[in-house]
């Protein structure tokens, strides 16, 4: 599948899966709003993927355990 | 003391003013919030005028300084606060937004109180565009209290999402202000209104007691008339909060003159006016003429990598977590701009797997910034890419993808310090501005690079026509 294509069947996916959750409460404009904003999302998650990371490569923000201060 | 002597007086010189008993502390709060209650509403920047406190505090200040207990350049000097910044008292704390309108907390946020044992004096909740801009919007109209207006022209945006806090500065309703950035949320307001703003290194100031947006990327920090001014707030409200784990306890001092002839060494992105209104970029080369005097400038380069969706895909997916009752309970539709009302339902398409890949790459960007930035004092920059936006207009907004914000992106994503400053002004007669960004931790070398900027132009001391 082409870029392209890839990117729009997974903004079709996602928008259906929001139309599933909240359809009930969401116009067709605004339904159209959020298929822009998918489209959005779904272009920078495919940037994301395309930089390739190693194994080492952590979080930037690391969890830090706790214990509470007596 | 008459009002025009004051009202446009950096704070440092109205805290000369009080400690040598030249100025009262309750006739400075009564002249800003006479300005706060009068012009407040022509720019839609104050949600709550907070004079009983500020009366309270002042009297305060007023009887301590003349008894001899002098605090520090913040003693007795009015300010504003976002409304996202918890108040006790019965003051309302309202994000903004409709929903929140009338909701008051019993604590006061660590900055609210640092400032208050500094000495200042609060005078107002300022206006702010509703939950910060987290969900969303693409024009000025999105808050309850109307679309933040610009004071150089009543036709154009203060910026978002600290509208009221960059305006009161700029209408000298306040000497300063605070304000929260996430991504671009004070710099933008001081830049459009021509102010000046530091967004500090993430975790230097508690957001204790402040709406959460966005967890790892909220920062609190002052919007004033000058860089300078935005050092001694910083000095105040910076430090280790218990209640903030993400603070540190490394110290700041401000060091505006620093040692004399220092020579600076600052950075230019390549590429970094391609996309910016001509204007913008006459200012910029004139300001890297300015530059030149103090110190070098050299072009530098950062790796390829998406910046704009790394810090993106981070803000969109802990604000939908943030906000997760109010998305899914649909009480979203209480929102002022109708695209906030729903825009957030779009993120339930972020996957986890691309969060942490997004976290991930946050890293490797860290890195990459500080690798580059390491010889350097600074990266310069334009603080904007545009003048203000016209009020009826759309919003151009990296967030959202309608721009692009490498400065910004890294910036932010990388948590680390940038002071803003006025450079000029275009043909709207709206102000632009100049942005310095440095290492994380370096806030002290970015404003030492501001105040030399600001020594030798006047930008700063140009303000709109307010009467």
């Amino acid at each position: 599948m082409s870029e392209p294509a890839a990117i729009r069947a997974e903004v079709d996916t996602m928008l259906a899966l929001v139309r599933e959750r909240y359809g009930s409460r969401l116009s067709a404009e605004e339904l159209d709003g959020i298929r822009t904003a998918i489209e959005g999302i779904v272009q920078a998650a495919h940037a994301l993927r395309a930089v390739r990371l190693g194994n080492s490569d952590e979080p930037g923000q690391p969890f830090a355990a706790y214990r509470a201060i007596p | 003391m008459r009002p025009e002597d004051v009202v446009f007086a950096p704070v440092r010189r109205l805290g000369e003013l009080i400690r040598e008993r030249r100025l009262s502390p309750v006739a400075l709060a009564e002249i800003f919030l006479d300005r706060l209650e009068r012009l407040g509403g022509r720019y839609n920047a104050v949600v709550t005028v907070t004079r009983a406190r500020a009366l309270e505090q002042a009297r305060r200040a007023e009887r301590e300084i003349t008894a001899g207990r002098y605090r520090g350049p913040l003693h007795g000097i009015p300010y504003g606060a976002k409304d996202l910044l918890a108040t006790s008292g019965g003051i309302p704390t309202t994000w903004g937004a409709a929903p929140f309108k009338d909701r008051v907390f019993d604590f006061d946020a660590t900055a609210i109180r640092r400032l208050e044992e500094a000495g200042a004096v609060l005078c107002a909740k300022l206006a702010m565009v509703e939950l910060a801009g987290g969900m969303g919007y693409r024009q000025p109209n999105a808050a309850f209290t109307g679309p933040g207006v610009n004071p150089w022209s009543l036709d154009a945006w203060s910026g978002g999402s600290s509208s009221g806090s960059g305006s009161a500065v700029a209408a000298g309703l306040v000497p300063f202000a605070i304000g929260s950035e996430t991504w671009g949320s004070i710099l933008s307001p001081a830049g459009n209104c021509g102010v000046a703003g530091l967004r500090p290194t993430y975790g230097r100031v508690s957001r204790h007691g402040a709406m959460a947006l966005c967890w790892t990327l909220d920062k609190l920090g002052p919007l004033a008339l000058t860089a300078d001014d935005c050092g001694l707030v910083l000095e105040a409200i910076a430090g280790r909060d218990p209640a903030d784990p993400t603070t540190v306890d490394r110290p700041f001092r401000h060091e505006p003159d620093g040692p004399a002839g220092r020579r600076f060494r600052f950075g230019v992105l390549r590429g970094v006016t391609d996309g910016c209104e001509d204007a913008v970029r006459e200012s910029f080369e004139r300001s890297l003429g300015v530059l030149r005097q103090i110190g070098t400038i050299e072009e530098v380069t950062l790796p390829d990598l998406p910046y704009d969706d790394i810090t993106r895909t981070i803000l969109f997916a802990e604000a939908a977590s943030a906000f997760e009752d109010l998305i899914e309970s649909g009480a979203i539709r209480g929102l002022t701009a109708p695209e906030d009302r729903y825009t957030a339902y779009a993120r339930d398409a972020i996957l986890a797997k691309d969060y942490v890949k997004a976290l991930r790459l946050r890293g490797v960007m860290a890195r990459e910034v500080d690798r580059v930035l390491a010889p350097l004092d600074a990266l310069v920059a334009p603080g904007r890419a545009t003048e203000a936006a016209p009020l009826g207009g759309e919003v151009r907004s990296a967030i959202r993808g309608t721009a692009r914000d490498v400065m910004g992106a890294v910036g932010n994503g990388a948590g680390l310090p940038a002071v803003v400053v006025p450079n000029g002004f275009g043909p709207r007669r709206l102000p632009t501005s100049l942005q310095f960004m440095g290492r994380a931790w370096e806030e002290h070398t970015v404003l030492a690079a501001a105040c030399a900027y600001q020594s030798r132009t006047d930008w700063h001391g140009r303000h709109p026509d307010v009467s």
